[in-house]
């Protein structure tokens, strides 16, 4: 009775198996084969913390001010405006100047951006710029 | 897409109301912060004036909603039952802080103020709420519960510098989380099992699937119950009852005011919302008989084990928040009944019942919110003993929220509780409706003891020591919900009315629904099987 809507066709599932089965042969065949082929040392310049080719400094547990997420916080309502206002634009560019759409398109946008202004004064008025 | 904006005023209006609380709230003028829960009670009360004028016949006509009613009904209860809230919470964040600045012991620190934000976060909690009635797919139906649930989150950490609110706000917020999930996940399979988010079109496809194969598909159906599971969170419901004690215990009490009635009523609404598209049977007047059976029995457990652990737990707590919290788990129970037995009595029930639970908790936690020991808000029973001989007044409201919430005759709770226990009955749940009678007999045990020991017991050495708060609009509120619950009991016939408008569903849908004559015959071959 309810086999219409649950209706499995396991063939076409067949690529997504093959994916499957070619990440587990992919990850499988590299650990096997740098274990296998590759040559196999050991001392405490290899143990170190890979920092892109400096030298480590201290642990990577440390302390840091709570103020670089409070900045992180804020540059992140930008970017996400900046983020939205791309394909507002490239929409925008094409509807008919002056008609009710692109008037309402606009108001839109107005109010989104105003809402980023006031995240910014709120910001600005809480202290999140102050760093001292 | 400008019709449904239309909808949506009153909640651009609190929006406005969120940007200029969280400005004010950061203005080193202490008359302009002190100003906050009025501003927000200003915004709230103009948004409730302007609810049955954005939802004028003519725009109501055409909007694109299942229930396009519901809003207006929902909007207002939550603007009204805001307001007393928000003065509930007067003087409630940044005392210690405050009272230096005052002393000059310390200057004005933005960073350290937070009312601007509690207050913000209140509004934005409410429109949350308030989205959740517009909701036509469940996209947005799931932003809008999720727009009513963060905010809380923040507001049960903020509510108090204790480590204890912190504890239950993560406790909420880890758990809430989980059932953001689950009911997230219930979407997707409804999804998958129809090919369509928009509610409308939701219901189509399960009267559809109804028809052709005589039931509902069992993706739908495993979809359907982790929804109402989900749910369940947000109404405090047995499965996922468990977190109310702690939190409720742990967030201060016009948060906890605020928790028992603003989630509920979003949880409320949408679990509406859900289970229309499978419709009740007197409800499409194409569709099934009733509920299908597995979701029926799925309510039906829920309904009996929320309201008898509900209440089997509140008869052990000695605390009064841990009490009401159980106390809140019990009336979501009787709140399902009025789910299960559908419209349209017992949707009218649900709807009615949502303001007089909302009125009935804010009074009960507003006597709690009014009284502080040592700068320590009161928690246990017994600081309630006594209450009569130093403050009466109190100890009346206290009375009337708890006979209220027990279902005492003149009182509002009554007239609820009764138009739930008709809507059962009339849906032929009588089993139902016994068993909820027992339990409104076991819950009278703890909620006289409410009335009992603030009337009549006499005062202790502890409860001596209970002083007000310095602020008296917790008191101003106790005493207009008290008011309220029993003066509202004489209008019962026209709310209930506008609860009724409110469930009705759009006309045009169901025509149009109706004029399609394939469908009818289809559904005339559906009633002769």
């Amino acid at each position: 009775m309810f086999t219409n809507t649950l209706a499995v066709d396991l063939n076409l599932y067949i690529p997504i198996g093959l994916l499957v089965v070619m990440a587990l042969v992919f990850v499988v065949a590299n650990l096997a084969m740098t274990h296998l082929l590759g040559p196999s040392s050991s001392g405490p310049i290899k143990d170190t913390t890979y920092e892109s080719g400096m030298n480590p400094i201290g642990t990577a547990r440390k302390r840091f001010n709570v103020r670089f997420y409070i900045l992180a916080m804020t540059f992140l309502v930008f970017d996400v405006e900046i983020i939205f206002l791309y394909p507002w634009a490239v929409t925008f560019s094409k509807l008919t100047p002056q008609s009710p759409d692109a008037a309402l398109f606009l108001g839109r946008i107005m109010f989104f951006i105003a809402t980023s202004i006031i995240a910014y004064i709120y910001a600005w008025r809480k202290g999140v710029f102050r760093w001292d | 897409m400008a019709d449904k904006l239309w909808f949506l005023l009153p909640e651009i209006w609190l929006f406005v109301g969120v940007v200029v609380l969280s400005i004010i709230g950061l203005s080193k003028s202490k008359s302009l912060r002190d100003s906050l829960p009025f501003v927000t009670c200003f915004f709230l009360i103009v948004a409730f004036i302007m609810t049955p004028f954005v939802y004028s016949a003519d725009r109501v006509a055409d909007a694109p909603l299942l229930m396009p009613m519901l809003g207006k009904y929902v909007k207002m209860i939550v603007c009204a039952v805001g307001t007393m809230l928000a003065l509930l919470s007067v003087g409630l964040l940044d005392r210690p802080l405050e009272a230096a600045m005052a002393e000059g012991r310390t200057r004005f620190d933005a960073i350290r103020v937070n009312r601007g934000e509690y207050f913000a976060f209140f509004l934005l909690s409410l429109i949350g709420v308030m989205l959740v009635c517009n909701a036509n797919d469940l996209i947005w139906l799931f932003l809008a519960l999720e727009l009513a649930s963060l905010p809380t989150y923040i507001m049960v950490a903020i509510s108090r510098p204790s480590s204890k609110a912190q504890e239950a706000a993560v406790k909420y917020f880890f758990l809430g989380a989980m059932s953001s999930a689950m009911f997230l996940y219930g979407f997707a399979l409804l999804y998958g099992s129809t090919g369509t988010i928009v509610i409308t079109e939701l219901r189509d496809a399960f009267t559809d699937q109804t028809l052709s194969e005589g039931g509902l598909s069992r993706l739908a159906i495993v979809g359907m119950i982790l929804s109402i599971i989900g749910l369940c969170f947000k109404i405090v419901a047995v499965p996922m009852h468990f977190y109310a004690a702690d939190v409720y215990e742990g967030a201060a009490s016009p948060v906890t005011a605020f928790l028992g009635f603003v989630p509920k009523t979003a949880g409320a609404v949408a679990l509406i919302l859900l289970l229309s598209t499978v419709g009740w049977s007197n409800h499409h007047g194409f569709n099934v008989d009733g509920l299908p059976r597995e979701i029926l029995t799925t309510l039906w457990m829920i309904a009996v084990l929320t309201m008898t652990l509900g209440n089997v737990g509140a008869l052990l707590q000695r605390s009064a928040k841990r009490m009401l919290a159980y106390s809140s788990i019990a009336h979501s129970g009787y709140l399902i009944i009025g789910l299960i037995a559908g419209p349209p009595f017992g949707l009218n029930a649900v709807l009615f019942y949502l303001l007089a639970y909302g009125l009935m908790n804010t009074a009960a936690f507003a006597v709690l919110a009014a009284f502080e020991r040592r700068g320590q808000e009161i928690e246990s029973l017994d600081d309630l003993a006594g209450l009569r001989r130093r403050y009466p007044v109190m100890a009346v409201v206290m009375a009337i929220a708890a006979g209220s919430l027990m279902g005492m005759p003149p009182l509002l709770g009554f007239a609820a509780k009764l138009y739930l226990f008709i809507a059962g009955m009339n849906a032929g749940h009588v089993a139902l409706i016994v068993i909820a009678a027992l339990n409104s007999a076991i819950s009278a045990f703890y909620y006289l003891k409410l009335v009992a020991l603030p009337l009549l017991a006499q005062s202790t050495p502890q409860s001596e020591t209970v002083i007000p708060r310095p602020v008296v609009w917790p008191r101003v509120a106790a005493i207009i919900t008290a008011a309220a619950i029993v003066i509202l009991p004489i209008f019962a016939n026209q709310l209930i009315k506008a609860s009724n408008v409110a469930n009705s569903i759009e006309q045009s849908a169901l025509l149009s629904a109706t004029d399609d004559l394939s469908l009818v015959e289809k559904v005339e071959d559906g009633t002769r099987h």
